[in-house]
This record gives structure tokens, sequence and C-alpha cells, in this order.
């Protein structure tokens, strides 16, 4: 129980800089990316007119989400589809990986959900600046009257807050309402119903939260 | 057994926390039961949007829940940092 709010972490001084690396984030986070490379490999390895089960796996997932991009952004090429999707994968695995003992959660690091709400936040601004001209893109924080500008300028930034807190308190109240429970009722019953409900059900949800606000941040800027 | 200044400090961080997530719950919970019902009232006029209508409603609950994960955020800080 005094172990909720504890990280290991690695930390050492390299040329002058303190760095402290939290050590079970960086292993949990390549755990779920190992995942994805393994899935690929085995998935593609012999594609078929009559898929495996891996290969339809794979292109269900495919093929949901190009179809959500496509509907949302309403562009015919596919220049943010890979971007979504990867949101998507890696923020799924994440959370569920909770429900295999010894393992935990990255996104229960408020560094892995805020640095990727970060990306989102640049990328969305970037295709903004791209597709509108600089001129239109800065003639919009000025809506509706020039002293507004402080005001969007915040509300623009306080979207980055708000998509990763959302997603980090999410998956850490619930590790911390598992822990608790497990507790009080000696791990007894409970425990198996609290992982399915806060792994399974509230994981993927808040994952397709994430993915989803990150595409409508996008196609926001670019319309 | 006397209490100093530290276990008051305690004390009212952790009834700050309790009161942070009685009251930050109410808000999501309003908001949130209204989507889901303003939800079910446009899938029972056209069953067949249901999967849209299903989707467009998660992420509104998720953005109407923001308020509440602040709070649990606060309440968090309360209890683990003061």
């Amino acid at each position: 129980m005094e172990n909720i709010g504890y990280m290991p972490r690695w930390i050492f001084d390299i040329a002058g800089f303190h760095i402290v690396l939290n050590k079970e984030t960086l292993i949990m986070t390549w755990i779920v990316m190992a995942f994805w490379i393994l899935f690929s490999l085995l998935a593609t390895k012999s594609t078929k007119m009559v898929p495996n089960p891996l290969q339809s796996t794979a292109e269900i997932l495919i093929a949901t989400w190009d179809d959500l991009v496509k509907d949302s952004l309403g562009l015919t090429d596919r220049r943010y589809f890979a971007f979504i999707c990867t949101i998507f994968l890696l923020f799924w695995v994440s959370n569920l990986i909770g429900i295999i003992p010894f393992l935990s959660e990255p996104t229960k690091d408020i560094n892995t959900t805020l640095s990727l709400g970060v990306v989102g936040f640049i990328v969305a601004h970037y295709s903004g600046i791209k597709f509108k001209g600089i001129k239109t893109y800065l003639k919009e924080y000025c809506e509706p009257i020039f002293f507004m500008m402080p005001l969007n300028v915040i509300g623009e930034l306080s979207k980055v807050v708000s998509i990763s807190f959302r997603l980090f308190g999410n998956i850490m109240g619930g590790s911390i309402i598992i822990l608790v429970v497990s507790y009080l009722v000696y791990s007894l019953v409970l425990p198996p119903f609290l992982y399915g409900f806060f792994g399974l059900f509230v994981g993927t949800i808040q994952a397709f939260v994430f993915t989803m606000l990150s595409l409508v941040y996008i196609s926001v800027q670019i319309r | 057994m006397d209490i100093s200044g530290a276990d008051l400090v305690r004390a009212a961080a952790f009834i700050g926390a309790g009161i942070a997530m009685g009251l930050g719950a109410i808000g999501p919970g309003v908001g949130e039961g209204f989507v889901g019902g303003k939800a079910c009232e446009a899938i029972g006029r056209n069953p067949e949007e249901a999967g849209l209508l299903t989707r467009t409603m998660l992420v509104a609950q998720a953005v109407a829940e923001s308020t509440g994960i602040y709070s649990l955020v606060v309440a968090l800080l309360l209890i683990f940092v003061v």
C-alpha cells in the first residue's frame, strides 16, 4: 500500500546534465513496442487472399482506423493515417498491459501521456500552418476581436493539458482503486472484475478517446 | 499524544482531497448521464446510425469527464505530495 506513488528511477550525470529516467515506464514502453513489432512481423509473414487469424486482426484494425481518419479529415491521401493509428495501437496495449501480473501501464506515468499530447498538438498546428498559410492561421487567434488573443492561446494550450491528464488520471485512478480494493478484500473474488473494468473497458475507451481527440484537433486545424 | 502543525496539515490535505473528489464528481456525473440519455434517444429514433452515435457519445462523455479527472489529479496530489 505504501508504494502507490513510487517510481523506480535511473539517475546519472552525463556532461553536466542531471538525468532522471523512469525505469519502469521505459521498459514497459519497449515491451509494448516489441509486442507490436512482433505482431506486425507475424501478421505480414505470409499474406494471402484468405487470411489467417493474425492477418485478419491486423486488417480489421487498419481498415477501421483508415475509415475513421478518412471520415473526419476528408482528405484523399493517407498522410495522417500512420500517425493516428500508431497513437491508438501504442496507448491501447499500454493501457491493457496492466492486467498481466508484474507488468504496469506506461500510461500511469504523466511523462508518457504529456509527451504524446505535445506531439499531437505540434502535428495539429504544423498542419494548420501548412494547409491554411501562416497569415490565416495567425488571424484565427484574433477572432472575434484582437483583444481575445490571450484567451485563444490559453484555450489551445489547455487542450494539451486536458488530453494528457485525462488519460493519465483514468489509468492512474483505476490502478489505485484496484490496489486499494485488492488490499481491502485480501485479493479475493473482486480483483478480476476490477481488472476487467478498469483494464480492458476503460483502457480501450481512453485510448480511443485520446486518438479521436488528436484527430479532431488536426481536423479543426486543417479545415 | 499531542497534535503538531504537520499533523494538522496532513489532516487538512486528506479532508481537502475528499471534498475535491466528492464535489468534482457531481458535474461529470450529470453531464455524462445527460449525454448518454440523449444518445439513447437518438439511437431509438434511428437505430441504423447506432455505431456513429455510440462513437460520438463516448468521445463526448470523455470530454465531459475531464473536470472529474482534474479533481482526481488534485486529490492525488493532496494525498501523496502535500
